[in-house]
């Protein structure tokens, strides 16, 4: 284990690195998600106004506007750009460099990028989580910040975010057999997007459709941290939506595992 | 110490047919059919040797190579290397081999070249005594230091490549793979390359596997060569073997002071030879003459040539290692 530690940490830094590097790329990415973070809220704040009650589907407005903030939050920590990385690879052939390291594929993947979201919790996690506690103690008249809550969202995040990161990876090794990825990564995320509630709650699609969506892994991905960090998901509730969380990473783990030793052997080098 | 045993590598190639009509046709009924790269290669290469492996573009080599790195499976067909089945257990037999790419980098392209090597350091579990003594060591033999903190993207080619020889060379490997090398640099770097791989191999018998088309690559530094086309093996064995074998050629430039000695001098009616076997032609006062040697001893050719005209001078010249392997790859086609 230390040992694996100790070959896979370089990556955890050179992916800090690689994120220093390109920092003004960095800045103008997160600018766009805030601007489509405000956008939604505009929308819903129409949506609000325009309805009769107060209260939609368990949601009131001040509900609302924190989901939205901590949805923007929750989806720019989990990110993973495994998919559209792999795709590159194989499209442009410098997988190949790759695989002549004794390292885990996946494995490298993985660090590299848990050093560039390292850096981008590091640099978010606060002013966010703080501009979030100020939008309700200002909507709601108290403070509602509680550690342990605190530190589950982040456990269910860190979930999440293995979940995301895996899901992309089996999304990924598609690439091995329509060797370029972009058009199916695009229909991927809107499709995540949607399923995850990052567009929509979950809580207001109907309730069949709710019901599976919870069950579904995309719910474990947005959904879960959020509701947790909201306090809607409490003692079982919480235990069940974690415990999914956790099944779905090993699924994923495992699925990723087993994609890679079929898909390898369907591996073509582009590009001499 | 390596073999490899009729080596086969399919690829499944999607034909379109031309034209809009063809895209759109392809796009529905995507038309497959089966492209054999490698057909049948088969050869061994002892520890400590240099093997130039050559062929013409689109050979095979390239997959053959990424065939004994394990990066390809083979279709059909076996290549162990000190015994070790490449594409069976990856992780532990990339440990013992060394690669280069010279079309691709395996450098952090954004990082400082320092870091790549950290990197490596520990991915390969080098002790760090022993990494400062390996860094020093391929500072010396590839001149690394004045770009080492410089990111990888800013390098220039021939920095560039020297970076990434010394990469595959850092957890000092057993085999070392060098897929064109000298790709693209200029003649003091290539000679600077060459020395450091010949140096490398003397030193600690470092097996090499060397692709090239620079054929002076091969003739300084190969010890065997295997020469493939097609997928398939055309030679086997070492420079002098192939000169012997091929290199029959001979080029006698006589200078001679006869007026119209071109048309004294038949060549073809007195030794009874076929046009193929012999080329003369004249410029000025100069007679160049390029025949087989097999056909006609180069004494004979001589004696005829100075019974007939008036020589002042004659050089003859030995046919060339690119000359044969371009007439090699042309027959071939």
């Amino acid at each position: 284990m230390r040992r694996k530690l100790r070959i896979y940490l370089p990556f955890v830094n050179a992916g800090m690195q690689e994120t220093a590097t390109y920092r003004t790329n960095w800045i103008f990415m997160m600018l766009g998600n805030v601007l489509g973070c405000f956008i939604s809220y505009f929308l819903w704040k129409a949506i609000f106004l325009s309805g009769d009650n107060a209260s939609m589907n368990g949601f009131n407005m001040p509900q609302m506007v924190v989901y939205i903030f901590l949805i923007f939050l929750t989806a720019t920590m989990i990110n993973s750009g495994g998919t559209y990385d792999i795709g590159e690879e194989i499209r442009d052939g410098s997988i190949a460099m790759r695989l002549i390291k004794p390292v885990s594929y996946n494995g490298t993947f993985l660090f590299q990028e848990l050093g560039n979201k390292l850096m981008t919790v590091c640099i978010l996690i606060v002013p966010l989580v703080a501009g979030v506690e100020i939008v309700r103690f200002r909507l709601m008249g108290e403070v509602q910040f509680e550690v342990i809550r605190f530190f589950l969202y982040m456990l269910s995040a860190a979930f999440a975010y293995l979940i995301n990161f895996f899901f992309n990876i089996c999304f990924g090794f598609i690439a091995f057999v329509i060797k370029y990825l972009w058009g199916a990564n695009m229909m991927k995320n809107c499709i995540v997007g949607f399923l995850s509630g990052q567009i929509i709650p979950i809580a207001f699609m109907p309730s069949v459709a709710e019901k599976i969506l919870l069950i579904l892994p995309f719910s474990s991905l947005n959904y879960t941290p959020v509701m947790i960090y909201m306090g809607m998901y409490r003692g079982k509730t919480l235990l069940f939506y974690m415990g999914l969380q956790m099944i779905w990473v090993l699924f994923f783990w495992c699925l990723s595992k087993i994609l890679w030793s079929v898909s390898i052997k369907y591996l073509t080098v582009q590009g001499g | 110490m390596i073999e490899v045993k009729n080596l086969r590598k399919e690829f499944k190639k999607t034909v379109k047919e031309p034209g809009l009509r063809g895209s759109v046709k392809s796009l529905f009924h995507p038309k497959t059919e089966v492209v054999a790269a490698v057909k049948d290669i088969s050869f061994d290469i002892a520890d400590g040797e240099i093997l130039g492996f050559i062929g013409p573009n689109g050979a095979g080599k390239s997959t053959v190579i990424k065939m004994l790195t394990g990066i390809l499976t083979p279709t059909s067909g076996a290549c162990t290397i000190n015994g070790k089945n490449p594409t069976q257990n990856r992780k532990k037999y990339v440990r013992e081999i060394g690669v280069v790419f010279g079309q691709r980098t395996q450098l952090w392209w954004d990082l400082p070249l320092r870091e790549t090597y950290s990197v490596l350091k520990e991915i390969y579990e080098v002790p760090e005594e022993q990494f400062k003594e390996r860094m020093q060591f391929l500072n010396e033999v590839l001149e690394l230091e004045s770009f080492i903190t410089s990111p990888v993207r800013t390098l220039s080619l021939g920095q560039r490549m020297r970076a990434d020889i010394a990469a595959a060379l850092l957890h000092s490997p057993k085999v070392l793979f060098l897929d064109e090398p000298t790709i693209g640099l200029d003649v003091v770097v290539k000679h600077n390359i060459r020395n450091a791989i010949e140096y490398i191999n003397k030193q600690e018998k470092t097996m090499v596997i060397l692709t090239t088309h620079d054929l002076a690559d091969i003739e300084m530094l190969a010890d065997r060569i295997v020469m493939i086309d097609k997928g398939v093996n055309v030679f086997d064995g070492t420079i002098s073997k192939l000169k012997s074998k091929y290199g029959q050629i001979r080029e006698l430039n006589f200078d001679t002071s006869t007026k119209d000695a071109g048309k004294k001098l038949s060549y073809v009616t007195h030794f009874h030879m076929s046009e193929e076997d012999i080329t003369v032609t004249e410029e000025g006062s100069t007679i160049k003459v390029r025949f087989n040697s097999s056909v006609v001893p180069v004494s004979e050719l001589l004696f005829y040539t100075l019974n007939t005209v008036r020589v002042n001078d004659i050089s003859v010249k030995d046919a060339d290692i690119e000359e044969i392997i371009g007439r090699l790859y042309q027959s071939s086609l």
